[in-house]
């Protein structure tokens, strides 16, 4: 074997890589290089394997990671455009009560040119009364702007279904009992029975050490794994509640600026009315 | 080339319009119809600020709005004038900081004057950003966003008031008025946790105010940390709380590798920003303060 590393195809030859290389040096602890020379060709190949189970799960963690951190951010973004998005709603209602003050107005300016253009239309007025007075509390102390409260029923709806979900999932029953050295397997179960725990929990603590593996190393990074997918659940959770938030706000809104719509439209057409009588008056 | 045609044709229209301005003035100008003339010149004035803005000569139209402005005062229109003050600050926003400045505070004037708080306060924060970007004046910035974030609370539009406050706050703790900067955190993040669409960044509040309250003193770290768990629990699972946990112990222990390590390990999952950064630094001068100057 060459101590130089192969060219071709880096992912399948990093195996041969390793071992070819190891044979100079010697004097590296690393993979027990010594006693490499006199395994048999069964045992070689069990390293070879355990070095590569190593670098998944090391891959596994990493990655974890990585989407750990694309989680946070995404809240981080969610919460900025929550904020505005409240901040907007706050605008779209003082516009809407701008809109009821202007409305006013155009009513009171509108019996004065009733009054101005005939005597016979300020009689008319006399006799409809003065116009509705401002409409209800708001005006006053205009009531400070509450985002969408669904949320907390959101809150407690998904509670509840964890728990149906809990009692109702076939992987809590098939739980990996086997001594074996499999990454795949092994990974599902402990995942859910960390989120949901409760009901799994006696049976998973044989398990555990069984679908471990002795490998210390390795148990280490299955641990962080699943503390990682842990946190992840956690703040995908959160994540969609946020986002049902915001799709409630958002739609609360769409609603407020339909109606907004409307009165600026009924506004523009009495504004230019109002112009047309203006100039007429000249 | 069109531009250069149209620069023209707005000083053209700048020397009608004051021309017409001292003919109103004189007295038979006066007599009949002074106003109208005076309108007709607020006009010209501002169309000439439009083409001098099309020609990109952003100080001539401002100074154009200017006067278009001060003509409306003296016809009473002070809603107009607002709204041309307002105009002139925008031209000026690229020309000269300071005039633009000036504008604003008039434009600010009037509508204070007329009730409007709202818009006031809209104006307070665009002259606070040209302070934070343009003139670099944070003591002025800091004053400007504080006096919007007034006008908003005044106003009832409380996310508004939130988002300047929290500039505020951001700021005053990089000039090192810690306790200005504690309370507005915590104020903040006391009326945003209840709200269910706000209260993911009520944690973000409360780590900042934390981090101030690490700076002066770390038991008053400790102490405030306890006192925000028990207002909102779900800070203490977030994992700022437990970073500020193991910064706490590193401090404790004078230890400032095991500091740097915590943040190294915070930052590899989620960027800590300029801000927080710069707070960071000034607790780890602490530890090292106190354990000696070798780094």
């Amino acid at each position: 074997m060459s101590a130089y590393p192969n060219s071709h195809n880096p992912f399948a030859d990093d195996d041969e890589e390793e071992e070819s290389r190891s044979f100079p040096k010697r004097g590296f602890n690393f993979d027990d290089d010594p006693e490499e020379s006199s395994m048999s060709p069964a045992e070689r190949r069990q390293k070879q394997l355990q070095r590569e189970v190593m670098r998944t799960a090391q891959s596994a963690v990493d990655s974890s990671f990585r989407s750990l951190g694309h989680i946070y951010e995404s809240e981080k973004i969610g919460a900025e455009t929550a904020e505005e998005l409240v901040r907007q709603g706050e605008a779209l209602k003082r516009t809407e009560r701008m809109i009821d003050n202007m409305e006013q107005d155009m009513r009171t300016s509108q019996r004065h040119i009733n009054t101005i253009k005939s005597v016979w239309g300020g009689m008319v007025n006399y006799f409809k009364g003065k116009p509705e007075p401002a409409k209800p509390a708001e005006k006053e102390q205009p009531p400070a702007y509450q985002g969408n409260s669904r949320l907390q029923n959101a809150l407690a709806e998904s509670k509840e279904q964890e728990d149906k979900y809990q009692a109702s999932h076939p992987n809590l029953r098939r739980l990996d009992t086997s001594g074996k050295v499999l990454t795949v397997n092994y990974m599902v179960p402990s995942k859910w029975h960390i989120c949901f725990g409760a009901s799994a929990a006696p049976d998973n603590t044989l398990s555990d050490h069984n679908g471990l593996p002795k490998n210390k190393q390795l148990r280490n990074a299955h641990q962080q794994l699943d503390r990682n997918l842990d946190e992840m659940c956690v703040g995908l959770d959160r994540l969609k509640n946020l986002g049902l938030g915001l799709q409630a706000e958002i739609d609360d809104q769409d609603v407020s600026l339909d109606s907004l719509l409307n009165k600026v439209d009924s506004m523009d057409g009495k504004i230019s009315s109002t112009n047309r009588q203006l100039k007429n008056l000249k | 080339m069109d531009n250069s045609g149209k620069e023209k044709e707005a000083m053209q229209l700048m020397a009608e319009a004051d021309k017409k301005v001292k003919s109103s003035g004189s007295f038979l100008g006066g007599m009949f119809g002074g106003n109208h003339k005076v309108e007709d010149a607020c006009e010209m004035y501002a169309r000439a600020a439009n083409m001098f803005k099309m020609a990109k000569n952003w100080s001539a139209a401002g100074n154009a709005f200017c006067q278009a402005a001060r003509l409306h005062m003296q016809m009473q229109n002070k809603l107009d004038s607002a709204t041309s003050f307002v105009d002139a600050g925008n031209a000026y926003k690229k020309a000269d900081p300071q005039e633009a400045i000036n504008c604003l505070n008039a434009a600010i004037d009037i509508y204070t004057d007329m009730g409007r708080f709202t818009i006031a306060a809209k104006h307070h924060m665009t002259i606070a950003e040209i302070y934070e970007s343009e003139l670099v004046d944070i003591e002025k910035a800091i004053a400007h966003f504080e006096q919007a974030a007034d006008y908003y609370k005044g106003e009832e539009s409380n996310s508004s008031a939130n988002k300047c406050l929290l500039k505020v706050g951001s700021y005053s703790a990089q000039l090192e008025q810690y306790p200005k900067a504690i309370e507005i955190f915590e104020q903040v993040a006391g009326s945003t946790m209840d709200n269910p669409l706000l209260k993911y960044n009520a944690k973000e509040y409360f780590w900042k105010a934390a981090l101030c309250h690490f700076i002066v003193d770390e038991l008053n770290a400790k102490l405030a940390i306890e006192k925000y768990e028990g207002m909102f629990p779900a800070f203490s699972d977030s994992r700022e709380c437990k970073l500020l946990k193991k910064l706490l112990e590193a401090h404790e222990e004078q230890n400032s590798e095991a500091f740097t390590e915590a943040v190294k390990e915070f930052d590899s999952i989620s960027r800590l920003d300029q801000w927080q950064t710069t707070m960071l630094l000034r607790i780890k001068k602490t530890i090292q303060g106190d354990g000696g100057d070798l780094k």
